[in-house]
C-alpha cells in the first residue's frame, strides 16, 4: 500500500486556482477509478473531477468553498502496488456544457494538455492565420532590414513604394525611394500626427494630492447618481442682456449670479440637497444657510471658494463676491475659512460646459449642480420649431441620503425658475 | 615607455609577471634553455632558474594536463605551445579537463593557466605552421581566447590573462612579432621600429579581457578583426578609400559585443575578417550575434572574407590568405548594397 497524491490539474484556461464546489466522496471512502470525486468551479465552467486510480480517499485538500491552486495537492489515495512518482496520470473529467467558442471574452487558447483529455471545455482553437503574404508570382519586393525598419516606423507598406531600379527581377526598395515616397506624397496622410515626446514623471503632492485624496474619498464613499435636464433660457438671458445694458457701475452679470439666485430659492423647498452627511456619525444635517462653493481652476489646480449665506444675497451682490472670490483663489490669495465649509457646491465650466456633467460630490456635501453650455437649439413651441437657447443642468447626488425622485423634483424647481425669470425676484 | 617589437613586449610581460608573483611558472618545448624558437623567454631561465622556467618533452597533452595540476595546486602556469598547428594532441586536456575544472568541482579548483601559441599564416609556413584554430578553442565553454594585435596589447593582454584565474588561450600573431604586415607581401617588410603601438610601458600593466578596441574610426562600414587581419583591414580601408571602423575584438571570448553593435548601428554595414577557414570559423559566431543584436540597422547583408575551406596551403599562400585585394573588394561590395 502506498500513498498517491493526485494533484489539480490545468484545467486549460490559463486560470490560476478554482473552487471546491461539492465533494462526492468522504475520507475513508473506497472508490474505483474514474467514480466522481470532486466538482470544481472555475471562472468559466464546473467540471466534474473523477477518480485518477482506484483506493481509498485519505485525504483531501479542503472543503466546499475553498480555493484550490493548480498543480496543488487536491487529494490523497492509498493504492495497491507502489504509487506513482511521475506526475498524475490522465485525470478523467467531465465538462459542464462548454461555453460556445464564439461567446468566449478570453483570446484564444493553446491547445490543451494530452494529460487533460476529457476535460477540455472548448475545442482546441483554430491554429493562428499566418499573415497574409504576397501571392507567389506577385513581383517580390526587397528592401535592407534598416529600410523595412524605417518603413514600418513611417506606416508605409513597401509595395506601395516606387523604386528606382524597377527594371531588375527583384524591385529593391531604398531609403532614396523612401525619401521620394515621402517628398511626394505629403497629402496622402503618411505624416505623423507628431513626434514621440519622452516620458514625463510628475509627483502628485502638496494641492494635487489633496485635490486626488478628496476625489477617491468622495467616489469611494458615495454612491452617485445623476440627472440632467434641457432649461430654456431665452427669457433669462434676455433678461440678463437687458440688466447688463442698464447696470451702471455694477459688474458685468454672469448666468451665475441668476442660477445661483434660482437655487438659493428653492432650497427651503428642497432642505436634503444642502446638507451635510456625517457618514460616520451616520447624521444628516439640512443647512438652514446657503454656503455656495463655486468650483474654480487655478493654475495650482480645482480650488472651491465659497460664497457665504448665498441666500441672503442679490444678483449684483452674488456677481461681486463671484468676482472676488475668483480672483482671490486664482491669485492664491484666498484665506482658509473663503475654501473650506460650503453646503453645496456648483461646478461650471462656462463656455466649455459642455451638454452633460457627472461631477463628484465635494464630501460631506450631499449634492453637486453644473450647469452646462448655453447653445441655441430648435425646439418645438406650439406646435412649430423655433430657436431657443438652451442650457442643459446636471446635479449629481448622494444616493444614501437623496432620492433620484427628490432630486429630480428640485431640478424641475429651478427650471421653472429659470425658465419663467419673473419668479425669481418675486416675493 | 620602450620601443618594443611584439616578441619583446611578450617577453617582457612574461618577465613582469615572473618578477610579481612566484607562483608564476613557465614551460613548454624549448622554452627553457633554448629562449623559445622565436625568443618569446629568451633569456628568463637565466634570470629566475630552472624551477620556474623549464624545458617540456614534446608531448603537448602533458603540458597542458601539468599545468591544469599545477593550477590546482596553486601555482599559475603559463605554457607553450610551440605552434598552434600542434595544439591538438593537448585537446582533451584542454576541453576535458582546463575548460571544466571549475565546473565539475562546483568551484572549489580551478586552473589559473595560460596558454601561449603563435598561430597564423603569412610565414610561408604550410599547413604545420600556419593554421589558425581560435574557433575551436572559443567554441568550449570554460575557456577564453585572447589574440592582440600589437606590441602594446600584447603585453597588457598577456598579463591580464596570466592574473585571470581560468584557463586563457593566448594566440599571438606570430607574423605579426617583428613588425605589423598588412598582407601587402610584395611589399619589403616591415619592422615595428616607430609604430606608435609598439610604444610600451616598462613594468606592470593589463588591458581588461572582454575590451575591443576601434583601430580605425569610420561612418561607411564596420569591420570586425584580430590579430593580423587587423592590419590587413587598416590596409584595405585605406586603398580603397572606403571610410571603414575597424575594430580589433581582442578577445574572441569574452566578446565585447556592446561595442561590435554600437559600431555596427552607426555605420548599418559590417564585414568580417579572419584568416581560418570559412565554415564554422569565429566569422560565423560573429555574423550571427551581429545579426541578432543590429538587425533593423543592417543596410546590407553582413559579409566575411576568410581563409577559404582547405588546409592551409604551401604553394598558393597568397591566394589563400584573405589580403587586402580581397577585403577591399568585400567593402566596395558592401558599402555598394
Amino acid at each position: 500500500m502506498t500513498a498517491y497524491t493526485f494533484t489539480l490539474p490545468d484545467i486549460g484556461e490559463g486560470i490560476a486556482e478554482a473552487e471546491i464546489v461539492a465533494w462526492h466522496a468522504a475520507v475513508g471512502d473506497s472508490l474505483e477509478e474514474d467514480a466522481p470525486l470532486i466538482d470544481m468551479m472555475t471562472d468559466k465552467a464546473t467540471i466534474e473531477i473523477t477518480a485518477p486510480v482506484a483506493g481509498r480517499l485519505t485525504g483531501v485538500a479542503g472543503a466546499v468553498g475553498d480555493m484550490i491552486a493548480i498543480g496543488a495537492m487536491l487529494a490523497v489515495f492509498e493504492v495497491e502496488g507502489e504509487g506513482h512518482l511521475a506526475p498524475a496520470p490522465p485525470a478523467a473529467a467531465k465538462a459542464a456544457p462548454p461555453p460556445a467558442p464564439a461567446a468566449s471574452p478570453t483570446p484564444p487558447l493553446p491547445p490543451l494538455a494530452p494529460v487533460m483529455g476529457a476535460a477540455s471545455i472548448a475545442p482546441p482553437p483554430p491554429s493562428p492565420v499566418p499573415p497574409s503574404r504576397p501571392a507567389p508570382d506577385a513581383p517580390r519586393i526587397t528592401a535592407s532590414p534598416a529600410v523595412r525598419a524605417r518603413a514600418q516606423d513611417l506606416g508605409i507598406d513597401l509595395a506601395d513604394v516606387a523604386c528606382a531600379d524597377a527594371g531588375g527581377a527583384e524591385r529593391r526598395v531604398r531609403h532614396a525611394d523612401l525619401d521620394a515616397f515621402l517628398t511626394y506624397n505629403r497629402q496622402s496622410g503618411y505624416q505623423p500626427a507628431s513626434a514621440t515626446r519622452p516620458d514625463e514623471v510628475i509627483r502628485v503632492i502638496g494641492l494635487r494630492r489633496r485635490i486626488a485624496e478628496n476625489m477617491a474619498a468622495s467616489k469611494r464613499h458615495i454612491p452617485h447618481f445623476g440627472y440632467v435636464e434641457e432649461i430654456d433660457v431665452t427669457a433669462l438671458e434676455a433678461l440678463r442682456h437687458d440688466l447688463n445694458a442698464t447696470r451702471g457701475e455694477r459688474p458685468k452679470l454672469t448666468m451665475l449670479p441668476l442660477l445661483i439666485t434660482a437655487i438659493c430659492k428653492t432650497i427651503p423647498a428642497f432642505p436634503m440637497i444642502n446638507a451635510r452627511y456625517d457618514d460616520e456619525a451616520n447624521v444628516v444635517t439640512r443647512h438652514g444657510a446657503v454656503h455656495l462653493g463655486v468650483a474654480a481652476q487655478t493654475d495650482a489646480g480645482l480650488m472651491v471658494p465659497v460664497i457665504r449665506h448665498a441666500e441672503t444675497m442679490n444678483i449684483w451682490q452674488l456677481a461681486s463676491e463671484i468676482t472676488r472670490l475668483a480672483h482671490a483663489a486664482r491669485d492664491g490669495k484666498a484665506r482658509a475659512d473663503e475654501l473650506s465649509g460650503s453646503t453645496l457646491t456648483i461646478t461650471s465650466l462656462g463656455p466649455l460646459g459642455g451638454i452633460a456633467t457627472m461631477p463628484v460630490i465635494n464630501r460631506p456635501e450631499v449634492a453637486i449642480i453644473g450647469p452646462n453650455k448655453v447653445v441655441e437649439r430648435p425646439v418645438v413651441k406650439d406646435g412649430q420649431i423655433a430657436i431657443a437657447k438652451c442650457m442643459n443642468l446636471s446635479i449629481a447626488c448622494d444616493h444614501r441620503v437623496v432620492d433620484g425622485y427628490d432630486a429630480a423634483r428640485y431640478v424641475q424647481a429651478v427650471k421653472r425658475l429659470i425658465e419663467t425669470p419673473a419668479l425669481l425676484f418675486a416675493p | 615607455m620602450a620601443q618594443m617589437t611584439m616578441i619583446e613586449a611578450i617577453r617582457d610581460a612574461l618577465d613582469v609577471a615572473l618578477d610579481r608573483d612566484t607562483a608564476v611558472t613557465i614551460f613548454g618545448e624549448d622554452v627553457g634553455y633554448f629562449g623559445g624558437v622565436f625568443r618569446a623567454t629568451e633569456g628568463l631561465q637565466r634570470k629566475y632558474g630552472k624551477g620556474r622556467v623549464f624545458d617540456a618533452p614534446i608531448a603537448e597533452g602533458g603540458i597542458v594536463g601539468v599545468a591544469v595540476g599545477m593550477g590546482a595546486y596553486g601555482k599559475r602556469p603559463v605554457i607553450e605551445i610551440q605552434f598552434a598547428d600542434y595544439i591538438y594532441p593537448a585537446a582533451d586536456q584542454l576541453i576535458s579537463e582546463a575548460a571544466r575544472l571549475r565546473y565539475r568541482t562546483a568551484g572549489e579548483w580551478w586552473a589559473p593557466m595560460t596558454v601561449r601559441s603563435p598561430y597564423g599564416g603569412g610565414i610561408f609556413g604550410g599547413q604545420t605552421h600556419s593554421q589558425s584554430p581560435e574557433a575551436l578553442f572559443a567554441h568550449v565553454a570554460g575557456l577564453k581566447v585572447v589574440i592582440p594585435s600589437t606590441p602594446y596589447d600584447a603585453k597588457g593582454l598577456l598579463l591580464a590573462a596570466i592574473e585571470d584565474d581560468d584557463p586563457v588561450m593566448f594566440f599571438e600573431p606570430k607574423r605579426l612579432y617583428n613588425g605589423p604586415f598588412d598582407g601587402h607581401h610584395e611589399r619589403p617588410v616591415e619592422s615595428w621600429a616607430g609604430h606608435a603601438d609598439a610604444e610600451v610601458p616598462t613594468g606592470h600593466y593589463t588591458i581588461p579581457l572582454g575590451r575591443a578596441r576601434i583601430a580605425r574610426s569610420g561612418e561607411a562600414v564596420t569591420v570586425l578583426a584580430y590579430g593580423t587581419m587587423v592590419h590587413v583591414a587598416l590596409a584595405a580601408a585605406a586603398d580603397t578609400g572606403i571610410d571603414a571602423e575597424v575594430i580589433d575584438l581582442r578577445t574572441l571570448v569574452p566578446l565585447d559585443l556592446p561595442t561590435i553593435s554600437a559600431s555596427v548601428k552607426k555605420t548599418g554595414r559590417c564585414v568580417i575578417v579572419h584568416e581560418a577557414t570559412r565554415t564554422c570559423g569565429y566569422g560565423a559566431e560573429l555574423a550571427a550575434s551581429v545579426g541578432e543584436a543590429c538587425f533593423f540597422h543592417l543596410e546590407a547583408p553582413i559579409a566575411r572574407v576568410t581563409g577559404w575551406d582547405t588546409p592551409y596551403p604551401h604553394a598558393f599562400e597568397w591566394e589563400y590568405f584573405p589580403g587586402p585585394t580581397r577585403v577591399g573588394d568585400a567593402l566596395r561590395r558592401i558599402v555598394e548594397v
